[in-house]
């Protein structure tokens, strides 16, 4: 949304139009000069571009042609103020309609009923009355919910987009109490699942309003997308077409009246100019409840545009994109003898025969069905090896052996109250240590661990970083009079650093809140970090060196606030995630950026990268999930399903999933290589903060607004266990209130804390979990 | 669009910024003749407006991590919308909003809210009210869960709340119109979840008439007023009224801190002593209830009844009806619990011989072990006064000719060894037979007590009789 006045946007580029229109006007019709002179004495500059444009390339739609010239006046009029994309979608026709469903390969059966439905939507484009378009919503809804069992899940996605444009047209036409009347009536029963999208269209009052409103916009000028089956489209057209087909009893006069025929026309012309049907072969039986989600909505953009894909489809698309490289990045064969080496010395210094078997550790175990990146494909990174490095594998393969391994899945099947409850729990479920800040002013939007442990930082509102040392070590930076020539090794460097220290540290720099931190992995949980990166709304990104304990280098470029940061898993690059709804890939060693990855239509949110740095996954506003190639800086996937804007992401350490949390108080797990949705774990009530996946992959662990902590099995099967159970039906599934149980089977334990809003949620190698929030003292806001 | 119905619609249906207030914006700006299109418009706009920069801040609030939106993030807000920021709010004390009294005159206006502007008197917060520095932020780490399962430390939550506590949650204090907290949707089906899982750990609830019989029970106890009609009452509901069982683990509770408070500031006021007593009779009257199931809280019982009983000093005026009601509560509760309870007995008796006997305690203490043992029974006062040398250790501390509680009571379980005889006849030392039975008396009693048996040969000889006869 921008900041733009309405005023502002009719201004541009006026002059040149001017000044040609007396040659345009001579070779065209004489309604077309009426309506011209008409637009020139009301000032409406840019409708009659429009226009003059539409008519030097002859492109006015046929049905167009055919309708009066004082009636082309009044619906020109209605679009006059629009500024741009002239004449795209405005008299779009059925005509195009035909052709794409052409495209699809549906039976001519369809088309020619499209074909005749076309016809009279043209001219119904021009009756204004608003009362035809409650008359034809209350009509549709009837039917829908009249409709068979079986078809329901199906129809009902119809409604909403018939509603907004509806709503939008009632706007446009400057019928404000008509709008808002017609919202009163309908959102209500629509509102439990499109909340969001619903509460920003009744913001919009004004004709302006919506000329100047992306969403509106998105509306207007894109097809939204519902998923049919075959018997179900062909239900909904015999409906259209002749009204009848599953209409309920005691719906009042239905079709026959005059009423309900300009209202089924009215549904009609959206159907045509905005909907686009996918149809399927499969039964309606087979479409899941969730199933919508991830096909249904304005898709068009949030799907990149490719040469082969006609119906944006995001499987269509994920699959145009060709297999992922998801297995663990390669180690190189120096770093690994060495590692072997130095594991085999260890052993024989602390005469543990066992630890000789550890090597297995190093070679991780391929997983099935995935292609492991050779080291060609790896972000460039320095050709020789460091001891950090070896330090750093060694400790992975320690980590590895000592982990507790947590099988959730032994859970499923026991009961939880029992005496092998007991034992299955502490088999399945973690050990959560939680640290709670106390004290917090205006709030930590972030906390985070160090990957060894020593530290923990926050960021506060308050535009400042601080940092503990959660050994009670002393932080210690460097002392700032020395000259730099005296310094000439680590021992000269240890005489200059400070005598006195405290086991906390301010980092002052931001100058707004900070909204996230990332300590660099390079020395894994061996040795501690020696760099944070912190995020801030003052559209920086702060490099911090934990040595000097000061701030290295402000990366900027961003033009708006950075919400997040991360490390790439092996140090050097990192990615951050912008206001400006761009996601950017830096290095340490260079100011810009050296990839900008945009294509998301809001904010980016959060970005995370895959475990071999090969991709990035972001999640954004637009209510999608991205999955970037890094090097090229292409989109190659996209997870489409999420009803509200997507709050955290992660991705399980074996490279194949990703969790994402919307707000939508849903937790969606997909399958990287497929695209595919797995499942939707539903259970938080509040927005969730932080995800975080156990080293085996096995376990999710999410932490939250609601002041709880949630585990939940990766791969148990999900679904609503208790609901369905009781044998509730679907239609009150869809709408269950938030008091309602809607907690999915796979939700394995919750464990709440005192007014604590969890703001990170941190698995370490081993397997313990640490959980960070700032206590709420009850008496704060 | 027909005016006057546009009019009467837009009374209840459009927005929440009316075109009333643009109207008296412009008036306050001199624009008198404002036409109702054109304010009716701004109103919309104006309120869209709003609401695109509410959305904005919304996104700076999830962000933030918070679930309020508070000025920093309107701040923030209007600074990306290129519009200037509202200077001079600050989150840390949000304004309070307060509703105005209706005004008489104008009733269809609305409610009308106002920030509280108070007036800082600065020579009162000069004098008065000292600044503390805030103490700055610091952490804490707790076990949230250990392998699955949730600790119950003061850390975590309580594993159910108690519906009391629900009751408070459900109507925070919203006097002075302060925003709701913070609250994230509590579901309800998730506390029932935790309940079915940890239910066995926790306590009955009390029923609010319980709780309302047993404030009204203690207090008609204690403190010992002179009402005795009402204590008498008491003790009798306690004596009779079944269904007091759900109260038991709270009145025990009550005596025995009642018993500790009683005893611990040395316990010499007359009202100590009577606290005790009633106390006592508390304890007497749950053992006579025959609808209490005690057993469970015997061993939070006794101590209660043995402090009182081998304390060394009671109240002056007490002391021997104390020890002595005491002592009887215990013997009633042995003869009722022993059987089910084998191991009571001989622990008491351990107790009691331990006060009796070893060094360093007072005469109080032990007059009271000795009227314990007789409250248990003859066999016990054989074993402890006889076969445990407890009477030759009394007899050591008392100096010859002393008369008191102690020896009293010594007498008294030397009668419960065998009863003296009505016409007591004097040992005679010259006699044969009757210096072998002092000098057995001396042997078993010590010199001070046999001394005591002299004048009753009948007595001495029954009691060197019935220990002969046991051994």
């Amino acid at each position: 949304m921008s900041a733009a006045t309405p005023a502002a946007s009719s201004s541009g580029g006026v002059s040149p139009v001017n000044a040609s229109a007396p040659d345009v006007t001579q070779n065209v019709s004489s309604i077309d000069r009426l309506v011209l002179e008409y637009l020139r004495s009301r000032g409406h500059k840019d409708a009659e571009r429009a226009l003059n444009e539409s008519l030097e390339s002859g492109s006015v739609d046929e049905s167009a042609k055919t309708v009066s010239a004082e009636d082309l006046i009044k619906t020109l009029a209605v679009y006059a103020q629009k500024p741009s994309r002239p004449g795209d979608n405005v008299l779009k026709e059925s005509a195009n309609v035909l052709q794409e469903l052409t495209a699809m390969g549906n039976p001519p059966s369809i088309q020619t009923l499209i074909a005749s439905l076309g016809t009279v939507g043209a001219e119904d484009i021009l009756s204004v009355d608003p009362t035809d378009k409650e008359e034809g919503f209350r009509e549709l809804e009837a039917w829908v919910e009249g409709s068979l069992d079986m078809y329901k899940p199906e129809f009902r996605p119809i409604l909403f987009p018939i509603f907004c444009h509806f709503h939008l047209d009632l706007v446009q036409r400057g019928f404000k109490e008509a709008a808002l009347r017609f919202y009163a009536t309908y959102s209500p029963s629509l509102a439990p699942m499109h909340h969001a999208t619903l509460h920003h269209l009744s913001t919009l009052l004004l004709p302006s309003h919506v000329q100047n409103d992306d969403d509106a916009q998105r509306f207007k000028n894109e097809k939204y997308v519902i998923r049919m089956s075959r018997s179900g489209f062909s239900l909904l057209v015999g409906w259209l077409t002749e009204g009848v087909g599953g209409e309920a009893t005691g719906a009042g006069d239905g079709f026959s009246g005059e009423k309900g025929k300009r209202g089924r026309a009215a549904i009609m012309r959206v159907v045509n100019n905005h909907l686009r049907f996918d149809v399927t072969s499969a039964s309606a039986t087979a479409v899941s409840p969730n199933a919508w989600e991830e096909s249904t909505g304005l898709l068009s953009q949030l799907i990149p545009q490719t040469s082969t894909s006609v119906t944006p489809n995001p499987h269509t698309f994920n699959a145009s994109k060709g297999e992922l490289k998801l297995g663990p990045a390669p180690i190189s064969e120096e770093l690994r003898a060495e590692t072997e080496r130095v594991i085999r010395e260890q052993s024989v210094l602390d005469r543990d025969p066992n630890a000789q078997y550890d090597l297995q550790f190093l070679r991780p175990p391929a997983v099935l069905g995935v292609i492991s990146p050779t080291e060609s494909d790896m972000l460039p990174y320095p050709q020789s090896f460091k001891t950090v490095d070896v330090q750093r594998e060694v400790e992975k393969v320690r980590d590895a052996r000592k982990r507790i391994r947590l099988e959730p899945s032994a859970l499923s099947s026991i009961d939880m109250n029992s005496v092998q409850g007991g034992a299955a729990r502490a088999r399945g479920l973690p050990s959560i240590c939680a640290y709670t800040l106390h004290d917090v002013g205006e709030g930590a939007p972030c906390c985070t661990f160090s990957p060894d442990l020593t530290l923990m930082a926050a960021g506060f509102s308050e535009s400042y970083i601080r940092l503990w040392s959660l050994k009670n070590e002393k932080l210690k930076g460097l002392r700032n009079d020395f000259s730099l020539s005296s310094v000439k090794d680590s021992g000269s460097l240890s005489k200059i650093q400070q005598k006195e220290g405290n086991t906390t540290r301010k980092l002052v720099g931001h100058s707004g809140p900070v909204y996230s931190l990332s300590f660099d992995p390079l020395g894994g949980s061996a040795v501690p970090p020696r760099y944070l990166l912190s995020a801030s709304a003052d559209a920086t990104t702060r490099l911090w060196s934990l040595d000097t304990m000061t701030n290295v280098i402000a990366f900027r470029g961003h033009q708006n606030p950075v919400w997040d940061v991360q490390w790439s898993p092996m140090g050097i690059y990192f990615a951050t995630a912008s206001r400006d709804r761009t996601a950017r890939l830096w290095s340490t060693d260079r100011t810009s950026c050296l990839r900008i990855y945009a294509g998301h239509l809001s904010d980016v949110d959060c970005v995370r990268f895959h475990p071999n740095s090969l991709y990035l996954a972001t999640g954004s506003s637009d209510w999608t999930a991205r999955l970037w190639d890094v090097q090229r800086g292409a989109c190659v996937r996209v997870f489409i399903g999420h009803q509200g804007s997507l709050s955290t992401l992660a991705i399980s350490p074996d490279g194949r999933y990703l969790a994402s949390a919307g707000e939508d108080l849903a937790i969606n797990l997909w399958d990287l290589g497929s695209g595919r949705r797995i499942k939707k774990m539903t259970g938080h009530t509040a927005s969730v903060y932080s995800l975080s996946f156990s080293a085996e992959s096995s376990m999710l662990v999410s932490g939250g607004a609601d002041w709880t902590v949630r585990c939940w099995d990766v791969r148990g099967a999900g679904g609503s266990g208790k609901s369905r159970e009781s044998g509730v039906t679907e239609s009150t599934i869809t709408r269950t209130n938030d008091d309602e149980n809607n907690e999915t089977s796979d939700l394995l334990a919750t464990f709440p804390t005192k007014r604590t809003p969890i703001t990170n949620v941190h698995f370490t190698p081993r397997n313990l979990c640490l959980v960070a929030g700032n206590f709420l003292a009850p008496d704060s806001r | 669009m027909s005016k006057p119905k546009a009019k009467a619609a837009q009374t209840h249906q459009t927005g929440i910024y009316k075109s009333d207030s643009v109207r008296d914006v412009a008036e306050s700006l001199g624009i008198a003749n404002l036409s109702e299109t054109v304010a009716s418009s701004l109103a919309s706009d104006v309120e869209y407006r709003i609401h695109q920069v509410i959305e904005e801040a919304s996104r700076f609030m999830r962000h933030a991590r918070r679930t309020t939106i508070t000025t920093s993030d309107i701040d923030q807000a209007l600074r990306v919308l290129n519009i200037e920021p509202l200077y001079g709010h600050n989150p840390h004390n949000p304004p309070v909003f307060r509703r105005a009294l209706p005004f008489p005159n104008a009733a269809n206006v609305g409610p009308v809210y106002f920030v509280e502007d108070e007036e800082i008197d600065f020579d009162r917060v000069l004098r008065e009210e000292k600044i503390t520095l805030p103490k700055g932020v610091s952490w804490t780490a707790h076990w949230l869960a250990v392998e699955g399962v949730q600790p119950l430390i003061p850390e975590n939550p309580p594993a159910i709340p108690k519906d009391v506590d629900q009751e408070i949650t459900k109507s925070p204090p919203q006097a002075n119109g302060a925003f709701p907290l913070t609250p994230p949707s509590e579901s309800r089906s998730t506390v029932k979840k935790q309940q079915q899982q940890q239910q066995q750990l926790v306590k009955q609830v009390l029923s609010r008439e319980l709780q309302l019989y047993y404030t009204r029970l203690t207090a008609s106890l204690l403190p010992p007023t002179a009402d005795s009609t009402k204590r008498t009452a008491a003790l009798a509901s306690l004596r009779n009224d079944a269904g007091l069982q759900a109260l038991l683990p709270y009145l025990i509770r009550w005596v025995g801190e009642g018993v500790v408070t009683a005893l611990k500031e040395g316990a010499q006021t007359e009202a100590d002593g009577r606290s005790l007593e009633v106390l006592l009779d508390v304890v007497s009257a749950i053992l006579e209830n025959n609808t209490l199931f005690i057993e469970p809280y015997l061993h939070q019982l006794l101590p209660a009844i043995l402090s009182t009983l081998l304390h060394s000093t009671l109240p002056p005026s007490h002391t021997t009806h104390l020890r002595t009601s005491a002592a009887q509560t215990l013997s009633r509760l042995l003869t009722q619990h022993s059987t089910t309870y084998p191991s009571l007995s001989p622990r008491i008796m351990k107790t009691l011989l331990v006060a009796l006997i070893s060094a360093d305690k007072s005469k109080g203490t032990r007059e009271g072990a000795i009227r314990g043992l007789v409250g248990i029974g003859k066999e016990a006062v054989r074993k402890g006064l006889v076969e445990g040398g407890g009477v030759k250790v009394v007899g050591s501390e008392c100096t010859p000719g002393e008369t008191g509680p102690l020896v009293d009571s010594v007498m008294t379980a030397l009668n419960v060894l065998h009863p003296a005889s009505d016409m007591p006849e004097s040992l005679d030392a010259t006699d044969d037979g009757d210096t072998v039975t002092i000098a057995q008396l001396q042997d078993v009693l010590g010199n001070f007590f046999a001394e005591k048996l002299h004048g009753d040969k009948g007595w001495a000889l029954g009691i060197l009789g019935s220990i002969k006869q046991q051994s």
